[in-house]
C-alpha cells in the first residue's frame, strides 16, 4: 500500500496535496458555528446535483411532455419522488444556508483585506445559483414556472435600444414557450457544474487567506489554529447531521410545503394566475424591483437596475467599510446596523410576499410605501456603514490580541 | 440595543402576517376537515378512497378526467378485478386505460366554456388542498338558502338585516351591498353559485348532492359523505406514493438522529482537548 502511495507520490503528490489543505490545514480554533455554513452549502451542492443527473434521465424538456414527465418521476420512477422532493426542498436550503454564509461574513468582517477576491467569487456564485434556481423552476412547467418565467424574462425590455430583441433572443421565439424550456433545462443543467467549478476556486482563495474568525484578528501559527482533521472535519459533520434531519422532515412529512399550488397547475399561456409569486428566496429582491413605481416610464429599468444592483452592491463592500476592526463583535454601532439590514431584509420579503396594491390597517398603510422605505434601509445600510466608518463616528470597543 | 433587538422581533413577526392580509382580503375562511392522511403519521383511509372512487368514476368523469391514475391502479384500493372492470365500463374504458372521461374536450368546451380540468392533482393544485375541494362540493346554496335569497330579493332593496343574514348563510360581503344585490340576481337567474369558488361564479353545477351515488355496501350516501369519500380519493390520485415516502421517512429520521447524537458525542469528545 505505502509503496503504491509512495510511486504515486512521486509523480503526482497527492499525499502533500491532502495533508497540507485538509488534514493538516491549520483552521482557527475559536469558529462558532456560523462557520458551518460553507460546508453546509457544499454538501447541498453535492445533493442538488447529483439528484439533479438522475432526474434528468427522466425529465423530457418539451413543452407539451415536461409536466407530466414530472408526475411520471413522481408516480412511476423508482423513489422518483425522493429525487424530485430532494431536489426541489434542496434548493430552499441552499438558499437558507447561501444567506447566513453571506450574512455571517459581513458581521465578521470576512469580506475585508485580505479577503477580499474570496469574497467576490462568493458573490458570482451568488448570482450564478439565482439563474440556477430561477431556470430550474421554470423546468416542471406548471402556472408558477410560466408565469414566472414571463414575467422575469419580460424585465430585460426595460434595457434601453436592445431591450425588446434581447427578451425575442432568449424565449427564441414571441412568448416564452417550447424553445424557452428546452434551453432553461440545458442551462440549469450546466450552471450547477460551473458553480461547483467556481466553488473550487473559492476554496482556493480561501485557503490562500485562511479562514476569518469570530475575534476578526489574523491567527498566529501554533496557539491559535488546529489542524482541520479531526476538529473541523468532525464539526462539520455534525452540522451535516443536524443539516439532514431538518431537511428529512421536509422531503418526507411536508415536501410541498415551500411549493406553491398553482405550480402543479400545467402551464396555460392564456389564463394569467391571480397573484405571481416568485419563489421565497426571491422576494425581497422581488420586492426591491416592484418598489421603484415613482420615476414614470423610467420605473421599469431603474427597478431592474436597482434589484441587480442590491446583490452587485455586496462586490464593493469591502471598500465602504472603512473601520481599523473587522469584527462587529467590537463595533457597536455596525452591529445595530447590520441587525438592522437583516430584519428589513424579512420585511422586503413579506412585501414581496405580497400583492403590489395590499395595504395594512385598511387602506392606511399602502404597502408600496413599506417597500420603498424598506429599499431605502436595505441601500442605506451600506451607505450609512460606509459614512460611520469613513468619518470614525463609531469608536470600536478593545480588540483581544489572540484568539 | 434593546430597542433593536425590539425592531428585530417587530420585522420578523410582520412577516409571518400574510396569513392575516390575505384573510382580509375577502376570500371566505376554509372550514378546517380532520383527514386521517394529513399529517405526518397519516395514511389513506382506503374504504373511504374506495367509494370515492365510485363517486368519481360515475359522477366527475362524466366531466372531468383523471389521466394520471389508470383504472387497475385502483386494485391499491381494495377494489377486486371484476369492481375495475366494472367501473371502466361505466366511461367505456378497458381496465389498463387511464382514467379519462368520455367526455371529449371540444364538447365539454361547447356546453361549459371552459375545459373541465383534469383532477389528477387538484387536491395539491388549490389553496387550501383538500379542504378547498371538500368545501368546494359542500358550498353550493342548500333549498333553505335558496328559499333565503328568493326571499331578499323579492323585497327589492337589501336591508342591513338581510344583508347580514345572506352574509352568515352565503359568505357573500354585506358591505357592498351593489355587489351583494348583483350577485343575488345571477344566483336566482340560475347561475352555478358557490361560497367557496373564488368570485363566487363558476361554470360547473352542482355535481354532487345526497342520493346521487349508491354504495353497494350501504354506506350513508349523505351530501357530506360523498364530499368526503370523493375527496379522499382524489388526494390519494394526487399523490399515490405519500404512504411509501412517510414510511421510509420514519427510518431515515431515526437513522439520522442516532447518526448524529453520535457525531454529536464525537465532537464533544474531540474537542475536549482544545481549551
Ligand atoms: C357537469 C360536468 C361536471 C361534473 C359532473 C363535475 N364537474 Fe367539476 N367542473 C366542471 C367544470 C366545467 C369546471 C370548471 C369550472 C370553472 O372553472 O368555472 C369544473 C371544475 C372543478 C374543480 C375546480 C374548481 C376550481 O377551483 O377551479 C373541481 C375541484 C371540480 N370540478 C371537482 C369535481 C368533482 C369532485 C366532481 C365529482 C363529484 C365534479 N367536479 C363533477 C364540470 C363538472
Ligand atoms: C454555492 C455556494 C457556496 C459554497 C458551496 C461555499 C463554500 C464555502 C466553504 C466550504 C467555505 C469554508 C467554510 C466556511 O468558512 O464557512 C467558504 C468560505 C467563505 N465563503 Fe463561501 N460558499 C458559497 C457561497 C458564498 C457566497 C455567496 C459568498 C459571499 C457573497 C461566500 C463568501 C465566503 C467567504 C467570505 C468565505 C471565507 C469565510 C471566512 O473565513 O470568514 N461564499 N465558502
Amino acid at each position: 500500500m505505502s509503496t503504491i502511495m509512495e510511486w504515486i507520490d512521486k509523480r503526482l503528490p497527492v499525499t502533500e496535496l491532502i495533508k497540507s489543505q485538509a488534514t493538516e490545514y491549520p483552521t482557527p480554533k475559536n469558529l462558532n458555528y456560523w462557520w458551518n455554513f460553507g460546508s453546509l452549502a457544499l454538501t447541498v451542492l453535492i445533493i442538488m446535483i447529483a439528484t439533479g443527473l438522475f432526474l434528468a434521465m427522466h425529465y423530457k424538456p418539451d413543452a407539451a411532455l415536461a409536466f407530466k414527465s414530472v408526475e411520471h418521476i413522481m408516480r412511476d420512477v423508482n423513489f422518483g419522488w425522493l429525487l424530485r422532493y430532494m431536489h426541489a426542498n434542496g434548493a430552499t436550503f441552499f438558499f437558507i444556508f447561501v444567506y447566513i454564509h453571506i450574512l455571517r461574513g459581513m458581521y465578521y468582517g470576512s469580506y475585508r483585506a485580505p479577503r477580499e477576491i474570496l469574497w467576490w467569487i462568493g458573490v458570482v456564485i451568488f448570482f450564478m445559483l439565482m439563474g440556477t434556481a430561477f431556470m430550474g423552476y421554470v423546468l416542471p412547467w406548471g402556472q408558477m414556472s410560466y408565469w414566472g418565467a414571463a414575467v422575469i424574462t419580460n424585465l430585460m425590455s426595460a434595457i434601453p435600444v436592445v431591450g425588446n430583441d434581447l427578451v425575442i433572443w432568449i424565449w427564441g421565439g414571441f412568448s416564452v414557450a417550447d424553445p424557452t424550456l428546452n434551453r432553461f433545462f440545458v442551462l440549469h443543467f450546466l450552471l450547477p457544474l460551473l458553480v461547483f467549478g467556481v466553488v473550487f476556486v473559492h476554496l482556493w482563495a480561501l485557503h490562500a487567506v485562511h479562514s476569518n474568525n469570530p475575534v476578526g484578528i489574523d491567527a498566529h501559527d501554533d496557539k491559535d489554529n488546529l489542524p482541520f482533521h479531526p476538529y473541523y472535519t468532525i464539526k462539520d459533520l455534525y452540522g451535516v447531521g443536524v443539516f439532514l434531519i431538518f431537511y428529512c422532515y421536509f422531503v418526507f412529512f411536508a415536501p410541498n410545503a415551500f411549493l406553491e399550488a398553482d405550480n402543479y397547475i400545467p402551464a396555460n399561456p392564456m389564463q394569467t394566475p391571480a397573484h405571481i409569486v416568485p419563489e421565497w428566496y426571491f422576494l425581497p429582491f422581488y420586492a426591491i424591483l416592484r418598489s421603484i413605481d415613482f420615476l414614470g416610464s423610467f420605473s421599469k429599468l431603474a427597478g431592474v437596475i436597482a434589484m441587480v444592483f442590491s446583490i452587485a452592491i455586496l462586490f464593493i463592500l469591502p471598500f465602504l467599510d472603512r473601520s481599523p476592526v473587522r469584527s462587529f463583535r467590537y463595533r457597536p454601532l455596525s452591529k445595530q446596523l447590520f441587525w438592522i439590514f437583516v430584519a428589513n431584509a424579512f420585511v422586503l420579503g413579506w412585501v414581496g410576499y405580497n400583492p403590489p396594491d395590499a395595504s395594512l390597517f385598511s387602506g392606511a398603510i399602502p404597502l408600496i410605501l413599506i417597500g420603498r422605505t424598506s429599499t431605502a434601509i436595505y441601500f442605506g445600510y451600506f451607505v450609512i456603514l460606509w459614512l460611520v466608518t469613513a468619518l470614525d463616528i463609531e469608536k470600536p470597543r478593545p480588540v483581544p490580541k489572540c484568539l | 440595543m434593546r430597542l433593536i433587538k425590539t425592531f428585530f422581533a417587530v420585522c420578523v413577526a410582520a412577516a409571518m402576517v400574510p396569513v392575516a392580509l390575505h384573510a382580509s382580503s375577502g376570500a371566505p375562511v376554509l372550514p378546517e376537515q380532520s383527514w386521517s392522511h394529513t399529517g405526518i403519521f397519516g395514511s389513506y383511509d382506503k374504504h373511504a378512497a374506495k367509494r370515492g372512487a365510485q363517486v368519481a368514476v360515475e359522477v366527475c368523469m362524466g366531466c372531468h378526467s383523471i389521466s394520471l391514475i389508470k383504472f387497475d391502479q385502483l386494485r391499491a384500493l381494495g377494489l377486486s378485478e371484476v369492481e375495475v372492470k366494472k367501473l371502466a365500463e361505466v366511461q367505456g374504458r378497458s381496465k389498463n386505460d387511464r382514467m379519462t372521461s368520455a367526455m371529449d374536450e371540444t364538447a365539454a368546451k361547447d356546453s361549459f366554456g371552459v375545459i373541465p380540468p383534469d383532477l389528477s392533482l387538484i387536491t395539491k393544485a388549490r389553496k387550501g388542498y383538500e379542504d378547498y375541494t371538500y368545501a368546494l362540493l359542500t358550498g353550493y346554496p342548500s333549498e333553505a338558502e335558496m328559499e333565503l335569497v328568493k326571499k331578499v330579493m323579492a323585497k327589492g332593496a337589501i336591508s342591513e338585516q338581510d344583508a347580514l343574514e345572506v352574509q352568515s348563510a352565503l359568505l357573500i360581503n354585506a358591505h357592498d351591498k351593489e355587489q351583494m344585490k348583483a350577485k343575488l340576481e345571477r344566483l336566482v337567474g340560475g347561475a352555478n353559485f358557490n361560497k367557496y369558488f373564488p368570485g363566487n361564479f363558476l361554470a360547473m353545477p352542482a355535481p354532487i348532492s345526497a342520493g346521487s351515488v349508491q354504495y353497494a355496501d350501504g354506506t350513508d350516501n349523505s351530501l357530506k359523505q360523498l364530499s368526503r369519500d370523493v375527496v379522499t380519493f382524489l388526494a390519494w390520485a394526487a399523490e399515490p406514493t405519500m404512504e411509501e415516502r412517510k414510511s421510509l421517512g420514519f427510518w431515515v429520521m431515526g437513522y439520522l438522529f442516532v447518526l448524529t447524537i453520535l457525531l454529536y458525542a464525537i465532537k464533544r469528545r474531540i474537542w475536549a482537548k482544545v481549551h
